[in-house]
């Protein structure tokens, strides 16, 4: 197979709960041996398309295919799609080598004990807990489960394995060690994994691509570079937190919102009128500044965060909208701003991404 | 400084727990004790004297009617035991497991609650119109016309009060286990399901396991009640069916002191070791 054909592929599938609609029609399809990280706010469906896949949930309407095989109708334990749960789901009352041998020993195949503890051996080493294998689930660490649970899915050579936010119960440290060992381990096995998050810094740092799901829909699928540079519409960018977003109107090619009217060379079709500009590409200036590189955003400044590498500074508009400033530390030492004063706050119009009812082009 | 810390947390710790230990002395320990020593006194026909002999304990092993009954009890117990739990078991798992929502399975556990707002006496002899020769049972068969002369075993017979213990205590089988399939993680069930595994398998291999320990505490619960029963098999057997129970509530009946205490000790030890028993199958204490 070659990359680009599609392990898995959803068409038009609808999933309602009463009168909410949690999947709206979906059209999605996956490559073979990537990286795919599903990104969505809380409430956006990712998690019920997680279900649907791996046959936890029949969809209402459409139909799901699996290495070119039609699986909308099979029961979830003949599918043979792996599944990463939040909670790690470990069998309590199950070793930790029992637990990886669970998939092996209950199986429609029968698998002979020799080749369980190969396999199961293999797999506890390749996550790295080789000397654990006869611990119970609740003497080990939150990162160790993970781990468990990850051995208990590829132990059964699945091509496609679903992880339900699976760093989200971890702390800051581990997460970022996880993510990278999650990278490796796929590729080293030939086999796909979609990551639900609804972390942005995640899906953009882990997913060969990223599909944002928003409102049961897939709104944008593509490279993590072209999401964070090209969101496709203004929600995208919402998502991505790395944008300060005005509402305005757009008329004869200049934006009019907050900060007075800035040209615009480009608009994206979008449901309304949005102008964006990413965080460090928004500067700091003094009211009285006469050298602006584009329009002027009146502000008042409330505080700022240090995160190391760089400066958030978040300062409030006229009508108590926030605006973030990033400011990275390469770029030299911030100038100091007092709280409660007024700045100006300013950019390249060339920079901004204009959202628009009327795309011009 | 932190021994001092120590020493008060022990003081406290011997405050908290005296006047339990010292309720459990008077009314557990003490009675206990009092009733292994009456069964070693001598019993006349009107008169029992504290000379210690072992006459008492000779005569209940002696007697094929006192042997017997121990036996019945030990059959009946786990006729009792066994049917209670497999009628018990699949309504748990329906209440604790498969209804989905939290309202239903609550409503389902009151109404199996709901018998016990009769009496105890009542809800047993509530069993000999349905049971008797004359009884619902019999006279619905007749009408069907599955039978001409009514079962006459139905009632009065050990089958009854097997059926009116069973009735009377599965709920207290439902109970427990209800309770610890309610606890199950249903994202393990999922998992499992993932992982290739269909029903029967998770059943045996998840589900029953971690169920175990409400299990034991329901047959706990059962053991403890039908091994002392002497109501049902009173009110049901018409006194063909002798458990150790009514043995006591006879000898006492006639101030048979000593045989009393013989059988109120050995129906102890009996259930000490059925309940140590069950606490070797699962760790109550980690489960719960």
């Amino acid at each position: 197979m070659t990359q680009s054909d599609p392990i898995f592929r959803l068409e038009g599938v609808t999933r309602r709960y009463g009168n909410l609609t949690a999947l709206d029609g979906i059209d999605f399809g996956a490559e073979d041996n990537s990286y795919i990280a599903l990104l969505g706010p809380s409430g956006s469906g990712k998690t019920s398309l997680l279900r649907v896949i791996a046959g936890f949930e029949a969809p209402d309407t459409g139909r799901i295919w699996f290495q070119g095989r039609d699986i909308t109708d099979l029961p979830a334990h003949e599918r043979g799609i792996g599944f990463v749960f939040q909670n790690f789901a470990l069998f309590p009352h199950l070793t930790i080598f029992e637990n990886v041998a669970f998939g092996l020993r209950n199986g429609a195949t029968k698998v002979p004990d020799a080749e369980i503890t190969d396999r199961v051996r293999a797999s506890i080493d390749m996550v790295g807990l080789a000397g654990l294998e006869d611990r119970n689930p609740d003497q080990i660490s939150g990162g160790q489960k993970q781990r468990v649970a990850l051995a208990r899915s590829l132990v059964m050579q699945p091509k496609l394995v679903l992880l339900d936010e699976p760093l989200g119960a971890l702390d800051a440290n581990l997460r970022e060690r996880m993510q990278t060992e999650l990278r490796t381990i796929r590729e080293r096995l030939d086999v796909t994994f979609l990551h639900v998050t609804g972390s942005e810094t995640e899906a953009l740092a882990m997913g060969d691509r990223v599909a944002v799901l928003d409102a049961g829909r897939i709104v944008q699928y593509d490279t993590p570079d072209a999401i964070y540079d090209r969101p496709i519409i203004s929600d995208v960018a919402l998502f991505l937190n790395r944008f300060n977003l005005f509402e305005g109107t757009l008329k004869d090619g200049s934006f009019h919102g907050a900060f007075g009217a800035a040209p615009v060379s480009s608009v994206r079709a979008n449901d309304s009128d949005v102008y964006a500009i990413r965080y460090d590409r928004t500067r700091i200036f003094d009211t009285d500044a006469s050298d602006l590189p584009g329009p002027a955003l009146p502000v008042r400044y409330l505080a700022s965060e240090y995160l190391g590498s760089s400066i958030i500074f978040l300062f409030e508009t006229a009508d108590h909208k926030t605006v973030e400033v990033d400011h990275h530390l390469s770029l030299g030492e911030p100038r100091d701003l007092s709280v409660g004063q007024n700045y100006i706050l300013s950019w390249d119009p060339a920079q901004a991404i204009v959202f628009g009812k009327e795309a011009a082009q | 400084m932190s021994a001092a810390i120590g020493k008060r947390q022990k003081a406290t710790t011997f405050q908290l727990l005296a006047p339990g230990v010292v309720w459990m002395i008077l009314f557990l320990v003490a009675p206990i004790m009092m009733i292994v020593y009456v069964s070693f006194w001598t019993q006349t026909t009107f008169a029992i004297n504290s000379t210690l002999t072992l006459d008492s304990w000779r005569n209940f092993f002696a007697s094929e009617a006192y042997v017997g009954a121990l036996w019945t009890t030990i059959r009946l117990w786990l006729i009792v035991l066994t049917l209670t739990f497999l009628i018990g078991y699949p309504a748990a798992l329906y209440v604790g497991l498969l209804v989905k929502s939290k309202t239903v399975a609550t409503v389902l556990l009151v109404l199996c609650v709901i018998p016990f707002w009769t009496s105890f006496l009542i809800r047993v002899l509530a069993w000999r119109p349905m049971l008797g020769k004359e009884g619902a049972i019999n006279i619905i068969l007749q009408k069907v016309g599955l039978i001409d002369t009514p079962i006459e075993v139905l009632l009065f017979s050990e089958l009854s009060v097997i059926i009116g213990m069973t009735q009377i205590y599965v709920v207290f089988m439902v109970g427990p286990i209800a309770f610890m399939l309610g606890r199950i993680d249903r994202n393990i069930i999922e998992a499992a399901r993932d992982l290739g595994a269909g029903f029967g398998r998770i059943f045996w291999k998840i589900i029953f396991p971690l169920s175990l320990p409400g299990v034991v505490v329901g047959a706990i619960f059962v053991s403890v009640m039908v091994l002392g029963e002497f109501a049902t098999s009173g009110a049901l057997s018409g006194r063909k069916v002798n458990l150790l129970g009514n043995i006591i509530v006879t000898q006492v009946g006639s101030l048979k002191w000593a045989m009393a205490s013989v059988v109120g000790v050995i129906l102890t030890i009996l259930l000490g070791i059925v309940v140590a028993g069950f606490l070797r199958i699962v760790d109550l204490k980690r489960e719960i």
